[in-house]
């Protein structure tokens, strides 16, 4: 336990060898004499005790229970772990190698297909993004315009399986909102046979018409299960009567401001629990999003203006703009190489006008309490998932390390691919050349 | 059908009715005439004279009533005292006025095919689908593309060309026609529209100009050139070419004996003669930057140009009036497209385009530029005169949309000689009209070609007009998406004048009044202040240089960094900013860009030296001003890395509003060169390589015959110089300069063993790679690399996205520093280049470099990979003053750039932004409620 108490890289793969070790669930740890941010309530310096995969104890005068292994954060700082809240984790290795994705299926109706199913939790992706500490993440298939691409899975970065990883395998629906307009014309120039605006009304009321029969189609399955109708299964049916009767929330798609509006129009319409996510031209509608209770899930900030003539910070001042208003936001990377800068871009819009705890938490707890998962994971509170990290500073700052991490209750190690090529060629000898 | 009365105007029915109005009594033959044989030339009216009229000369002052005497197809007299000769055959003018026969400037007549009416520079070469015969596609300038100089459009006239007749109808005696297919498409011709049964005797004047394409719209080729500046590049080439044949030939025929007879070339051939004669080129131009692309081009092609399209030349009257080059004004101005999406936006650019482009013929008029029209993309020749009204009422002077209609064209096309103004020994290219030409419904009821008269029928003109009106009015098909859409944004009824929804020639909604002033342009480009001293004090400077220097002042002078010290004192003339509590770093240099240019791939060649990026900067592009608000001062545009051998690159300062050539800084002549799976991949026809084996062959094959041409060229040099100089080949002209070292390689690279392959065969040739570009796996051979002296250039954490990125790491920078690689660290995209100072900070979090090793990553280090260290790239007094003022560290993620100075000029100013967007917003609104909404 000695090496445990420094708490050096050696530590983090001592913690590593004990996590996979030892069957996970028994693990008890106490991080001691940091600086807590609970994100449910103000900082202080304490102890936070993990036991069971679960917080047990948080508080300023908390003692390590007995056979606890203690971590020594003084001088540190102790956070809920980050929360990628929509990725490509798990789905994909090598973007430009077809074979390594398994984001996209075929087709445009594939409720039932669950990402968990193809989570690979071997991939490399996966540890990268954990040493910047990232701890969860909803991986989500993808789908095109008016697609139901199938269902995210939230899972906790560690685990020797999938199993071990998940949290929740269908926790969310992916639908890409049909976008009216577009289509025959791009920036001024034309690369298709252009549409008129009736061709592009007409298309958008057709892919809005097959949503419709989607959700009708499962709501009428739901209600003949339910009155105990004979009938054969039907899997796609079955997932979206998930939907229709609110049981599983929606990520809906939508980044224009025309598009947004008509997303949410449409799902509430549908009475569905819904999130959207994209958001890019939100900012325009903000008070009206706030006046509709809309929550959305934000595609990177790091972004270029929606439109040639918009203010060069306008994606910076997004999230700001829309905390301003009262709109529930989270940050996701809707990426898998890129999961680990999800720190980058919340704290882009720090200086353009979000306030530095909002930030925080629309890279922890946010995304959580918006597909209602707030009572099991976001914050550092006795009873939720224990997914923790400790840093040197500030977590949305670049020069931060994490030291520590913590998923699931397993205190995880922070190596990974890069980490292991830098320290081999850190490590190579001069040039040797026999001759 | 077209309403043209070919009045045989023979003595014996005139001779009846001398001295009556001729074209009163005229005007009831059609129907008589339509049952006679079509004559095939009128019959012997040799001799006539129109009295009573009021004469537009063009050429000298207006007679207010005079007579115009024709004599076998020439202006005998025309003046006021003018005497009806014995035995002429009079008509009577009085109420009319005789002009000059228009002449349309740019036209395909009898040869089919659109004229470009949207001229201008978009981006590939050859568009579309690879949809050609294998024999049609080119893998070089050798292969000639879209080549066809040899062909005239005085030869193989389509005499059945409708269009004949209805451009006579509309008042053109004269069109200049040209062959639209290519890049070189063939040689223009000036044609009168008189007896087109015998089109030979049409031609005025042949040739009078080779058109030029700069976009193969009728995909004559597929392969190279496949982008704008594979184009240029071609040009250049084929000109070079020529010049070269010419000389050859010279050489040959002023002693052909005893010399081996050269071989002649039907392409080149009319280009020597080209040169001889002195004709100009066609050359498309849009915009202020394609002008001076079209300036630059021909420079080198050692031809003058005509530039056609030229309807945002509102903005290139200077240049065109500084270069002495003529305009062809397109017509058919453009508008906003009439049934698309109600909420679309067009941008700024646009915009203005819509409500300046008929300003360009005023601004051309009062530049003193010589300009012409061209129907262009009208519907037809009727629409001509309404669009010329339109430019009246932006400010063209009638006399000038006259004289641009009709003598400046002439001119323009070195025919003015004989036509295109009423004086005596032209040709008799006459047109009658009643009033005056530019009134409202104005149109010719007589014209008169090579002295032969044909008349127009009203009648049947308007008939023409209510059908068409009908057709494409707004029937409710159109209407009803109108509707919706007006319903939707809650657009007031009230609004929409109703008159205006009958469209001009049933054509499109009418847009917004003719006569209403162009909307004020905002000042959306240029420096924000340009003072002569800027005194930036009690900053944290980081100087990159040399440590970090805390409550320092920074004085700017005369663009350049005066003093760095504390506690300086303010010049008098100095404007002083309070830096109290914020940073100031050197600008930031982008080390690897791709913004700014129209083209950035010549993928369709394996070795594709001839092209440069210099050539098709774009300095329109927002993507710079958006850099400059991320701090950046100072980018290099690279060519992509689509082929092992790529082309010239351009370093450029983002003087956001300059012309493209006052952006270049005179970096060190460079070049891009690319390794792995962008250069080898499938292609469609397969291009040679398809592994790296074959790469690095491609790139060693390039050398040989570089080295050979360099021996060739140093063997004449050796020689004196005598006689005939080699040929000039631009291709391996740019190879060659690498091996003397006069051009630096810098090449895309990934894998660590494809990087030492590109250094080796360096070595091999003689030359050090200046700097190795993304080499994502520098690190596993960071000692090879520091050895061999390149440059490195990397991202800071992109990787995974194809397999030669798996083994990225983001301690690349680091790792390759510690080995002691020159490291610069770049962004390859619009959006990651407005916050290189993050990606350099994440060197510090992955492998530990410290402040100013960071910083420079993205400013000292990058400059002297490109030769510019001496003049940017850190805080150091003589240097320009490229400096950017940071709130928070700009190494931290919460730092930003508040301030941006180029050459000491304010480009970025985060206040003075909110106050540009402010007007640029109020700009905006005014040109879509001009230009949209109205419609």
């Amino acid at each position: 336990m000695q090496a445990i108490r420094k708490c050096g890289p050696a530590a983090v793969a001592l913690v590593l060898a004990l996590g996979m070790a030892a069957p996970a669930a028994g693990q008890t740890y106490a991080i001691q004499g940091g600086t807590v941010h609970t994100l449910a309530g103000r900082a202080f310096v304490g102890t936070v005790v993990i036991s069971e995969g679960r917080i047990v104890a948080v508080g300023e005068n908390v003692e390590p229970p007995a056979g606890a292994e203690v971590v020594d954060a003084t001088g540190k700082h102790v956070y809920p772990g980050m929360f990628d809240a929509v990725s490509g984790l798990g789905l994909t290795e090598i973007g430009a190698v077809d074979v390594t994705n398994d984001s996209r299926e075929q087709g445009n109706f594939n409720p039932h297909l669950q990402a968990a199913t193809a989570i690979h939790p071997a991939s490399e992706h996966i540890p990268v993004a954990r040493a910047n500490g990232i701890t969860l993440t909803m991986a989500a298939p993808q789908g095109g315009d008016g697609s139901i691409a199938g269902q995210a899975s939230l899972v906790g970065l560690d685990g020797w399986t999938v199993e071990e990883m998940w949290v929740e395998p269908g926790a969310a629906m992916v639908i890409r909102y049909p976008s009216l307009g577009g289509g025959g014309g791009f920036r001024g120039r034309r690369f298709g046979p252009p549409r008129s605006w009736r061709q592009q009304q007409e298309r958008y009321e057709e892919a809005v018409e097959r949503l419709d029969e989607w959700m009708d189609a499962g709501r009428r399955y739901d209600q003949a299960a339910k009155a105990g109708v004979d009938m054969p299964r039907d899997l796609k049916n079955e997932a979206m009567a998930k939907v229709v009767g609110g049981e599983m929330p929606v990520l809906l798609g939508a980044d224009g401001e025309r598009n947004i509006r008509n997303a949410v129009e449409w799902a509430e319409r549908q009475e569905i629990r819904f999130v959207i996510t994209g958001g890019r031209e939100a900012w325009k509608i903000a008070e009206w999003l706030a006046e509709h209770d809309v929550q959305i899930i934000l595609s990177p900030t790091q972004t270029m203006p929606s439109g040639l003539d918009e203010a060069y910070d306008e994606a910076y001042a997004n999230p700001g703009k829309l905390h301003a208003a009262g709109v529930k936001i989270a940050f996701a990377t809707f990426n898998s190489s890129a999961s680990r800068t999800l720190p980058y871009e919340a704290a882009q819009a720090v200086p353009y006008g979000l306030p530095h705890e909002a930030a925080l938490e629309a890279v922890t707890k946010n995304a959580a309490e918006m597909l209602g998962l707030g009572d099991r994971i976001g914050t550092i509170e006795e009873g939720k998932l224990a997914n923790i990290m400790i840093t040197d500073g500030d977590p949305l700052e670049i020069q931060t390390q994490v030291t520590d991490l913590f998923i699931l209750g397993r205190g995880v190690s922070l190596d990974n691919k890069h980490k292991s090529l830098y320290e081999k060629y850190r490590g190579r000898p001069g040039r040797r050349i026999v001759s | 059908m077209q309403a043209v009365s070919r009045l045989p105007l023979g003595r014996g029915l005139l001779g009846r009715h001398a001295r009556l109005g001729a074209l009163a009594v005229l005007a009831v033959l059609p129907a008589v005439l339509s049952a006679q044989p079509r004559p095939t030339r009128p019959a012997g009216l040799r001799l006539y004279a129109i009295e009573g009229v009021r004469i537009v000369t063009v050429s000298g002052s207006v007679v207010e009533d005079g007579a115009v005497v024709v004599e076998d197809g020439l202006i005998a007299r025309a003046g006021a005292n003018v005497e009806t000769p014995p035995g002429a055959w009079v008509l009577d003018g009085a109420g009319k006025t005789v002009y000059p026969g228009l002449v349309d400037a740019f036209t395909t007549l009898g040869h089919g095919g659109e004229p470009s009416a949207r001229a201008g520079f978009g981006g590939g070469g050859a568009g579309g689908p690879p949809n050609q015969e294998e024999r049609n596609h080119s893998w070089g300038p050798d292969d000639r593309p879209g080549t066809s100089s040899w062909l005239t459009a005085a030869d193989d006239i389509d005499g059945g060309d409708d269009r004949f007749e209805q451009w006579r109808n509309a008042g053109f005696t004269t069109v200049v026609s040209t062959l639209h297919a290519g890049l070189i498409a063939g040689q223009a011709a000036v044609l009168n529209l008189g007896s087109f049964d015998r089109p030979r005797e049409m031609v005025v004047a042949t040739p009078v100009a080779m058109r030029i394409n700069v976009q193969d719209r009728s995909r004559t080729y597929t392969g190279y050139p496949g982008s704008s500046m594979g184009v240029l590049a071609y040009l250049k080439q084929f000109y070079y070419d020529a010049m070269h044949y010419r000389d050859v030939w010279a050489e040959y025929e002023a002693d052909p004996s005893g010399k081996r007879r050269p071989e002649w070339d039907i392409s080149l051939e009319p280009v020597r003669m080209q040169f001889a004669e002195g004709w100009p080129v066609l050359f498309p131009a849009g915009s202020r930057s394609d002008v001076g692309r079209a300036i630059r081009t021909t420079r080198e092609m050692g031809v003058a140009p005509i530039v056609y399209g030229a309807q945002g030349a509102y903005a290139a009257a200077d240049l065109l009036a500084a270069n002495g080059i003529p305009a062809l004004v397109d017509l058919d101005w453009p508008e906003p497209p009439r049934d698309g999406d109600p909420d679309a936006e067009p941008a700024l650019e646009q915009l203005r385009l819509y409500d300046r482009a008929p300003t360009t013929p005023g601004a051309l008029a009062a530049a003193g530029v010589k300009f012409a029209f061209y129907s262009g993309g009208l519907d037809g020749p009727g629409e001509v005169l309404p669009a010329v009204r339109r430019a009246v009422a932006q400010g063209l002077s009638e006399e000038e949309a006259v004289r641009a209609l009709t003598l400046s064209a002439a001119e323009i096309f070195g025919v003015d000689d004989r036509l295109g103004s009423i004086e005596e020994g032209k040709i008799a290219n006459l047109i009658l009209v009643r009033g005056s030409l530019l009134d409202e419904g104005a149109r010719p009821e007589a014209v008169f070609v090579d002295g032969e008269l044909f008349e127009v029928d009203a009648a049947e003109e308007e008939d023409g007009d209510d059908e068409t009106e009908e057709a494409a009015g707004g029937g409710p098909e159109d209407e009803e998406p109108g509707a919706e859409a007006e319903a939707e944004t809650g657009t007031e009824e009230d609004s929409r004048p109703g008159p205006r929804r009958r469209g001009r020639m049933g054509r499109r909604p009418a847009g917004p009044d003719p006569a209403t002033p162009p909307v004020p342009m905002s000042a959306d480009k240029g420096p924000y202040r340009d003072d002569p001293a800027t005194l930036i004090r009690n900053a944290t400077v980081l100087t990159a240089s040399r440590g970090t220097l805390a409550n320092t002042d920074v004085l700017l002078r005369d663009g350049k960094i005066a003093r760095v010290g504390a506690g300086l004192d303010a010049p008098r003339d100095a404007v002083v900013v309070d830096a109290t509590g914020k940073y100031v770093t050197p600008g930031i240099i982008d080390a690897h860009s791709h913004m700014a240019a129209t083209s950035i791939n010549e993928g369709s060649v394996n070795v594709s030296s001839m092209v440069t990026i210099e050539d098709v900067i774009r300095p329109e592009d927002l993507g710079m001003y958006r850099a400059l608000a991320g701090g950046v001062t100072t980018i290099n545009i690279l060519h992509g890395s689509a082929n092992p051998v790529g082309g010239g690159n351009a370093v450029i300062k983002l003087r956001w509003g300059a012309d493209a050539d006052d952006l270049l800084i005179g970096a060190h002549k460079g070049i891009k060169f690319a390794l792995g799976e962008n250069t080898k991949r499938d292609r469609n026809p397969d291009r040679y390589p398809a592994t790296r084996m074959g790469v690095q062959d491609v790139i060693r094959q390039a050398f040989l015959e570089a080295r050979e041409y360099m021996e060739e060229w140093d063997a004449y040099e050796e020689s004196g110089s005598r006689g005939v100089a080699p040929r000039r080949d631009l291709k391996l002209e740019a190879l060659a300069e690498i091996l003397t070292g006069e051009r630096w390689v810098h090449s895309h690279s990934y894998r660590a063993d494809e990087i030492l392959q590109l250094l080796r065969l360096a070595e091999e040739f003689g030359f050090r790679v200046r700097t190795l570009q993304h080499v994502l796996e520098g690190y596993k051979v960071a000692d090879e690399i520091a050895a061999h002296g390149a440059g490195a250039s990397t991202f800071s954490d992109w990787w995974a996205y194809k397999v030669e990125a798996y083994d990225a790491i983001p301690h690349n920078a680091a790792l390759m520093t510690e080995r002691g690689v020159l490291v610069s660290i770049n962004s390859d995209s619009g959006e990651e280049i407005r916050h290189l100072n993050q990606e350099a900070a994440k060197a510090m979090k992955w492998g530990g470099l410290d402040e100013e090793q960071a910083l420079r990553l993205v400013t000292l280090n990058p400059a002297i990979q490109f030769g510019i260290d001496d003049r940017t790239g850190s805080i150091d007094e003589g240097k320009d003053a490229d400096v950017t003022i940071w709130e928070g560290h700009p190494l931290s993620m919460f730092g930003k750039a508040v301030q941006t100075y180029v050459d000491g000029k304010l480009y970025f100013d985060i206040d003075m932004d909110r106050e540009r967007q402010a007007a640029v917003r109020t700009e905006k609104k005014a040109l879509l409620e001009k230009h949209t909404e109205a419609n």
